[in-house]
């Protein structure tokens, strides 16, 4: 009896020995290279803004986004299980924090202090603890068997699985005979309702005080073991998410809308432009990377990933993470110089990769931690265009003719208006206190398509006696297609110039045709001094319908569906607008493709995609086309220009009758 | 009076319709500078075009039909020889490449890419803003340097002496370039941006083999035969065809569109062309609001018999 006592007594102050060594050793490794991470983060030297605003609804953000679980849970499957596993893992914490100090001081029992608070917090946590195992049950399942081809399925998933799943069984074993061990002023007996079953199945009361002991101590290493492993693990794998996912959905991008970085191109001092390397990321983009947990939900939307093009997001950023890595050493050392391009033999990222993107913002939209990606793909082309002169051969046409004539296909920039030609459209020029400025766009100007579209929306302006009056020549293309084919200077001198002629008016607001030109308009200009009321005409004719004001005539048009034009919807979330007006002019059903709202496919036309040639894969617009027959809708309708061309090409190779229409064109035959 | 020489570029054993152009802007009593084939066959046509000499050019150097440092060398050496005050190409892509090399060897002001030049005056004529303006660019270098955009003015018939003669210029390169290999392009057609005559099928040509129908006509035209990107998407025809904004931008004297819907994408490429034609079965196509003359009608039906009356 005394043998064993001296011998409780060395394993005691053993255990404490070996307990104090192993934490220090994890934590102080684990606050090495988290602190190394942080580092790199403070070192590249991209701008971004530090300061942080709107901290109140920062703080709702970390509520609804990470406690809440809200962005995880928007594939509801996966992010079910997700959120079983958040709250399991986060609730065991305490108690596992609670049992590495008993290691090191075994009379240490913070429910001394509120025992009945602790107890229950003991029994929820045993409880969300077993709900860890349904969660890794569908992780595994899914990983497994179902195999989604956006996921990585790597060793580090895997891994990460093991490690967990074992940190949980181990809590319910040691729960278990803790409860069994003879209390020291404390009583673990009875708090914790799964592993007290665990006690019952194992028939813990019958056991020897020692070997209770004896399997204490067993489930106490295993855990501890494997939790400090997983510690140790955390910052250099995937899993860094667990760190870095909080802080960048706290400093993610609060509205839906955003504008390009704008870049000083006037910048004598600038010995770059755009991101073309590691140490030019932002730090807000470093913790983009860090952040990123590989989900795939980016891959899984993204239209270039889906028609066999290199591009997935997922890769990108993943990719780009590696290579800050890599680079880490030279960035904290200081030395930028030596840093490798981005764009370079075996790089990260190659021109295939880099020009594939149509800016459609489907990863954005989907990410679960607020990534953005685009940020870097449009800096990356801007530093292509502006540094390198690397960018499609066939985009060198287009920018002439933006260049010379403010529009993509180089028409006389003074025929801009003759589409309206016989028409009571009146221009600016003639007419400078007009209410409403009606930017055209190039498309609805020169396209013939666009151009009938222009002229539906102009005799529907004429029904409803707005006061509007257009451009004409003195207009410009809007500068998204130039900007986000990477070529900052271009679309900034378009911009300028627009900005120009637009304040000679100062219209009280600003109807926009295209998409495109609303979303510049709306979130790019105000950064160049236009910074006026602009809406798209969905939203204007929409309202002058429902206010009364346009008088439709509704009718049965047959089935229609609706293809969301990315840059109404994802850039600026307007997805019902233009719903509500084929709902009031359609007495025939409505039907959604399935990919619509925030998950619509993009036609393949933006981010200058429209004036590069698709190469690699399946064309976008010919699947996004095969999505739209599959509704054996009679019309689709559409609210941009470019979706219009692409869908109609598409439909024709499909081999399909569909018709297509714009919304104009629809409100225009309502209200004849 | 001005000394004028012109770099002739040659294709399948013929003059290049495009160097006669240049020819023609020159005037009578040029010479005629062929690198390094022998002038013979070209004799006939050449004096035809108001030639006086025909001189085969060739450096102690090299080859100078296939080094154009070397070319730029023998033809600088060449204008010395001759005394020339005036030495125009075409605005092609061997003679971008040449004439900018000329151009910094001799450290002589080059003006590129003329739709007319005086080379009296030294005074080269280039088309601003997609022909809306023009520059008279005026040289005051004892040697004006130009190159005349392709198609921009008709040959001309000039009656010229046409005599042959050789020169051999004492010149070698540095070494900096190095041919390693020369590939041949797959078949001796003609290169689109620079044909006079274009004929091109659309979607509804259905099948690569149905171009056989289109070049039976280009043939007998002189024409190039060109594509749609619809066209060339459905594989019907290869990229190096396609006439459009993502393609080729052409403006040959004679564009005929078949089965080509006109989209603005497709005519931005080919806006330019001085008289364009349309064959298309919907009469409702977009082309027939843009072309000279248009044809409402099956293109398998129109144009064997055009190739049939040619």
């Amino acid at each position: 009896m005394r043998e064993k006592g001296r011998f409780m007594e060395n394993y005691v102050v053993m255990k404490s020995v070996i307990m104090a060594l192993a934490l220090v050793g994890a934590f102080g490794y684990f606050a090495k290279q988290t602190g190394r991470l942080y580092r790199i983060m403070m070192a590249v030297e991209g701008d971004a803004p530090k300061a942080v605003d709107r901290l109140g609804e920062r703080i709702q953000v970390l509520f609804t986004d990470v406690l809440g679980q809200r962005n995880v849970r928007r594939k509801l499957g996966p992010g079910l299980a997700h959120t079983l596993i958040f709250f399991g893992f986060l609730a065991i914490q305490p108690h596992s924090l609670e049992l590495m100090i008993q290691g090191v001081i075994p009379a240490f029992h913070p429910g001394w202090l509120v025992p009945g608070l602790y107890k229950g917090y003991l029994f929820a946590a045993d409880i969300l603890g077993t709900f860890v195992l349904v969660g890794f049950a569908a992780a595994l399942y899914r990983r497994l068997v179902v195999r989604p081809d956006y996921l990585t399925l790597g060793r580090d998933a895997n891994l990460i699985i093991l490690f967990t799943t074992v940190i949980v069984v181990t809590f319910r074993w040691i729960n278990a005979f803790m409860a069994a061990l003879p209390g020291n002023g404390f009583s673990y007996a009875g708090v914790f309702p799964v592993s007290g079953m665990i006690a019952g199945l194992l028939g813990l009361e019958s056991w020897s005080p020692q070997a209770i002991r004896v399997g204490y101590e067993t489930g106490y290493w295993i855990h501890m073991v494997t939790i400090l492993g997983f510690l140790v693990y955390i910052p250099s794998s995937k899993h860094l998410h667990l760190l870095a996912a909080a802080p960048n959905v706290f400093f993610k991008r609060l509205d839906t809308e955003k504008a390009m970085v704008k870049t000083d191109i006037e910048d004598e001092e600038a010995e770059t432009f755009g991101l073309g390397k590691a140490s030019e990321f932002t730090w807000h983009q470093v913790l983009n990377l860090y952040a990123c947990t590989e989900c795939g939900r980016c891959q899984e939307l993204c239209p270039a990933a889906s028609t066999g093009k290199p591009l997935s997001p997922k890769e990108l950023i993943h990719a780009l993470k590696v290579d800050l890595l890599d680079q880490s050493e030279t960035i904290l050392a200081g030395e930028t110089d030596g840093v490798e391009p981005l764009m370079r033999e075996n790089g990260p990222v190659t021109e295939d990769i880099l020009w594939a993107c149509t800016s459609c913002r489907a990863c954005e939209n989907i990410c679960p931690v607020s990534n953005e990606h685009l940020d870097f793909v449009l800096e990356m082309r801007k530093h292509q265009v502006l540094m390198e002169a690397a960018f499609p051969p066939e985009m060198q046409e287009t920018f002439t003719n933006m260049e010379n004539q403010g529009n993509p296909w180089g028409f006389a920039a003074d025929t801009r208006a003759d589409w309206a030609k016989g028409m009571d459209v009146p221009l600016m020029a003639e007419k400078p206190d007009a209410k409403v400025l009606w930017f055209v766009g190039c498309a609805g100007s020169f396209d013939d398509r666009g151009k009938k579209i222009s002229q539906a929306t102009a005799r529907v302006l004429n029904r409803a006696g707005v006061d509007f009056a257009i451009l004409g020549p003195e207009e410009a293309c809007n500068g998204d297609m130039a900007r986000r084919s990477g070529n900052e200077y271009l679309g900034q001198m378009m911009i300028q110039q627009n900005v120009e002629t637009i304040n000679q008016y100062k219209p009280e607001l600003i109807l926009t045709g295209c998409p495109h030109c609303f979303n510049t308009l709306k979130n790019e200009y105000p950064e160049f001094g236009a910074d006026y009321e602009v809406v798209h005409y969905t939203e204007y004719f929409n309202t002058l319908i429902q206010d009364g004001r346009l008088k439709v005539t509704a009718s049965d048009l047959g089935k229609l569906t609706f293809h969301d034009s990315c840059y109404l919807g994802r850039w600026n979330d307007i997805y019902e607008a233009p719903r509500q007006i084929l709902d009031s002019v359609n007495t025939g059903e409505r039907c959604e493709t399935d990919r619509h709202h925030d998950q619509g496919f993009c036609c393949g036309a933006g981010g200058g995609r429209m004036f590069m040639e698709e190469t690699i894969g399946d064309r976008i617009n010919n699947q996004r086309a095969l999505q739209v027959a599959e509704t054996g809708a009679e019309t689709v309708a559409a609210a941009c220009p470019f979706c219009i061309t692409m869908l109609n090409d598409g439909l024709v190779e499909a081999g399909s009758k569909m018709a297509v229409k714009d919304i104009a064109e629809i409100i225009d035959e309502a209200t004849a | 009076m001005a000394n004028t020489g012109i770099v002739i570029e040659t294709e399948n054993g013929q003059v290049k319709e495009t160097s006669l152009g240049v020819m023609a802007a020159a005037g009578s009593e040029v010479v005629a500078l062929v690198l390094g084939a022998d002038p013979a066959p070209f004799k006939e046509t050449l004096a035809a075009h108001g030639a006086a000499q025909i001189i085969t050019l060739s450096a102690t150097g090299g080859d100078v039909a296939q080094n154009p440092d070397l070319a730029a060398l023998a033809l600088a050496a060449a204008a010395k020889e001759f005394n020339l005050t005036a030495l125009l190409g075409t605005a092609s892509a061997p003679g971008k490449d040449l004439f900018a090399r000329l151009a910094a060897d001799l450290d002589h002001p080059l003006v590129s890419d003329c739709i007319r030049v005086d080379v009296g005056e030294k005074v080269g004529v280039k088309s601003h803003f997609s022909g809306k303006t023009f520059a008279k660019i005026k040289v005051s270098a004892d040697l004006f340097l130009a190159t005349v955009r392709p198609n921009a003015i008709e040959p001309a018939e000039l009656a010229g002496a046409g005599e042959l003669g050789s020169f051999e210029a004492d010149a070698a390169t540095d070494g900096s370039l190095k041919i390693l290999e020369i590939k041949a392009d797959a078949g001796g057609k003609m290169d689109l941006t620079e044909a006079p005559v274009i004929v091109t099928g659309g979607r509804a040509i259905g099948s690569a083999d149905n171009y056989a129908v289109l070049q039976a006509c280009a043939d007998k035209l002189g024409a190039a035969v060109g594509a749609s990107r619809a066209a060339v998407d459905a594989g019907y025809a290869d990229h190096s065809m396609q006439v459009g904004q993502t393609g080729k931008t052409v403006s040959p004297r004679l564009y005929i569109a078949c089965g080509v819907s006109g989209a603005v994408q497709h005519f931005a490429g080919m806006k330019t062309s001085k008289v364009i034609v349309a064959v298309n079965e919907d009469k409702d196509a977009p082309i027939f609001a843009k072309c000279d003359y248009g044809i409402v009608g099956d293109l398998f039906e129109v144009i064997p018999k055009l190739t049939e009356k040619l």
